[in-house]
């Protein structure tokens, strides 16, 4: 059974990593993976976050939202799943806010080096991506918070690497029009060919 | 500044004038997603047994009810392959009856020409949902296709592909002995020359995974069906 | 546009070139991306945004003197979700097959930054017509690209265009073959580097 979740783990970091396979989080990634030491501190926080909210929005839609989910309290007919979208943006707002209080009250050194880029992460595409993808695949609990983690953990390796890339950039002689923004892409493709290397690694 | 409880009436009517544009909205369409999804599989089981929509006639809604209802009957059978008289697919709840399995059967000029079984699985990152479909020999595979599932498209996302359900054609998935073999895709394309080919299908390059999951549960569904398909091997009928 | 004033159409029209969301702005790339595999999903793609967009960018507009601004942004992301969730049930209503290959991709409009961007930017400061032009403007200049990246996707990956095939057979018999990279993510991401980078040869943009 553990290997099943090793598996699973190995797949959501490198195989197909939420970022460079599915393009979620780009916005984040591009404005952010200038310097190293900022990208490190939102990677963290995305870890953090996408490992609580998954299986948060997947309690909720397993017990509230899925068709027949409300049979506990005698609604076996009724279908909120159309409800998905909206509730699961509100509980990863609404969980950003308690992480940001649970950090400021009990970590204070961590609120400082995270606390800026938290209210960002309520609007990161990976975020809400993650929640969506494990109701789209129908995992299990364990399954969902073993994928948010593993998604998060993804990200974070993808934008530090980036940001470590385009540190060494500052020293090449890249053409005028490309600096910026189109520069950033194409590594961003080397970098998505490079994590796709491990699409053979079977467990 | 506004006070406290102009925000807090705000946003409540906000909320509930939202919320009834929703509701009225997922109430009004309803129906027609269902059918959506009814059609969808119809489409596909009629897919897997070789019909196909042309410019002529494309496949509106209608179309696809009426061309299911001349040609394709639908029973329920058992685990020893046996048809359960009086039931019909629609009958079959998941949860309750693990032991009834539905079988499509096509018709046409009077003869049977083929069997179509409902297939799932966990591909690589999902549940794969799909028809199985097998000519009247009870050996031959008379086709594939898959309408749900959640693999990346260009890898796994390949299995929706024509390209990758024709090979499954003409396949036999039970070798010369009678004995239960079940369809195997390969890496890379199949050897023609092999004696295994029979039985073999070309893989999707980087989707290992996917297609080792496919074997994995087709063979798993076609043990299930096995007694069925082995009764019109034997000439037992349906 | 005769009945557009000057000024609208320069909201309008800006968008698309000067000031592009995606390739200048740098927003809504997150969910741009996954769709543009094959042009009819990023066609599809950006109708849905287009009218996203504007809907919400015309509903917040007229609301923006009544909304307090402490629940602003919570408020702007209810209006906008339930209108991503009103798009979502129509298209699975009315284009079910598109609807499967877009799968989670509509869901995303939500947290796509343009959407978010345009109401905090620009519609909570503008009246109703001119926030609607704004939207317009930005889900088209957003579509614009996403359809670029998609026909060399398609074009070169897939051989076909809108699903038809378009590189003739003789091309393959002689050895051609379709680029598989294409499919996959790179090929998004270097194609979108690209335009990025004649994009702003052709405007004359530079970073700094």
């Amino acid at each position: 059974m553990i290997e099943h979740y090793i598996s699973l783990l190995t797949k959501a970091v490198f195989v197909e990593n939420i970022l460079l396979a599915y393009f979620l989080g780009m916005c984040s990634f591009l404005a952010i993976s200038k310097k190293v030491d900022t990208s490190i501190g939102l990677g963290l926080a995305v870890i953090f976050v996408l490992t609580i909210t998954s299986p948060v929005n997947w309690a909720i839609h397993h017990y509230f939202l899925e068709q027949g989910a409300l049979s506990w309290a005698g609604f076996p007919d009724i279908d909120l799943s159309f409800l998905n979208f909206i509730v699961f943006i509100a509980v990863i707002a609404a969980m950003v806010q308690l992480v940001e209080m649970i950090l400021d009250r009990y970590s204070p050194t961590l609120y400082h080096n995270l606390g800026i880029f938290l209210p960002l992460i309520a609007v990161n595409c990976a975020i809400l991506g993650g929640s969506l993808f494990l109701v789209e695949r129908d995992y299990t609990f364990f399954e969902s918070t073993v994928f948010g983690f593993g998604s998060g953990l993804g990200w974070f390796l993808a934008i530090v690497s980036m940001a470590a890339i385009r540190y060494r950039l500052r020293y090449s002689n890249v053409p005028v029009k490309l600096r910026g923004l189109g520069i950033t892409m194409l590594l961003t493709g080397l970098l998505s060919m490079a994590f796709m290397a491990f699409s053979g690694i079977d467990l | 500044m506004r006070s406290n409880s102009y925000t807090l009436i705000f946003t409540t009517i906000v909320t509930v004038i939202l919320g009834f544009f929703l509701s009225l909205a997922v109430t009004a369409l309803k129906d027609r997603q269902i059918l959506n999804v009814e059609i969808d599989i119809k489409k596909n089981i009629l897919r897997s047994l070789d019909f196909a929509p042309s410019t002529e006639n494309p496949w509106t809604p209608e179309t696809v009810q009426s061309i299911f209802e001349d040609y394709i009957s639908s029973i329920v059978i058992n685990a020893n392959g046996e048809t359960i008289k009086g039931k019909n697919p629609a009958d079959i709840n998941s949860d309750e009856d693990s032991a009834m399995y539905p079988v499509y059967i096509k018709t046409m000029n009077n003869e049977i020409d083929g069997y179509a079984i409902p297939i799932s699985g966990k591909g690589l990152w999902s549940t794969l949902y799909g028809y199985f479909a097998v000519e009247s020999d009870g050996l031959t595979v008379k086709g594939i296709t898959f309408y749900k599932h959640g693999e990346t498209p260009g890898l796994g996302g390949e299995v929706e592909k024509p390209w990758f359900q024709n090979n499954f054609k003409g396949k036999k998935f039970v070798d010369n002995n009678g004995k239960l073999v079940g369809v195997q895709i390969i890496k890379g394309n199949v050897d023609e020359t092999s004696i295994e080919a029979y039985h073999q299908v070309d893989g999707i390059s980087g989707a290992t995974m996917t297609t080792k999951g496919l074997n994995n549960f087709l063979m798993d569904d076609l043990k299930t069906y096995e007694s069925f398909f082995s009764r019109i091997r034997t000439g037992g009928g349906a | 546009m005769s009945f557009l004033s000057k000024k609208s159409q320069q909201v309008l029209s800006d968008p698309l070139m000067n000031n592009n969301p995606i390739t200048l702005q740098v927003l809504g790339i997150c969910s741009a991306l996954a769709v543009t595999v094959k042009m009819d999903t990023a066609v599809v793609m950006t109708l849905a945004v287009v009218a996203v967009l504007s809907v919400s960018n015309t509903i917040i507009a007229s609301l923006r003197k009544l909304i307090p601004s402490k629940v602003r942004i919570i408020v702007q992301l209810a209006i906008i979700a339930s209108l991503v969730i009103l798009t979502d049930q129509i298209l699975k209503a009315f284009m079910y097959d598109i609807s499967k290959q877009l799968s989670v991709f509509v869901g995303l409009i939500i947290t796509n930054c343009i959407v978010m961007g345009r109401a905090e930017a620009f519609a909570m400061q503008n009246p109703p017509w001119k926030s609607f032009l704004d939207g317009l403007g930005n889900g088209l200049g957003y579509g614009m690209i996403l359809i670029i990246v998609s026909f060399f996707r398609e074009l070169l990956g897939s051989g076909s265009i809108f699903g038809f095939q378009v590189v003739p057979d003789s091309f393959y018999a002689a050895g051609y073959e379709n680029m598989g990279l294409m499919v996959l993510s790179p090929g998004a991401f270097i194609i979108l580097g690209l335009i990025v980078w004649v994009q702003r040869i052709v405007a004359d943009i530079e970073e700094e």
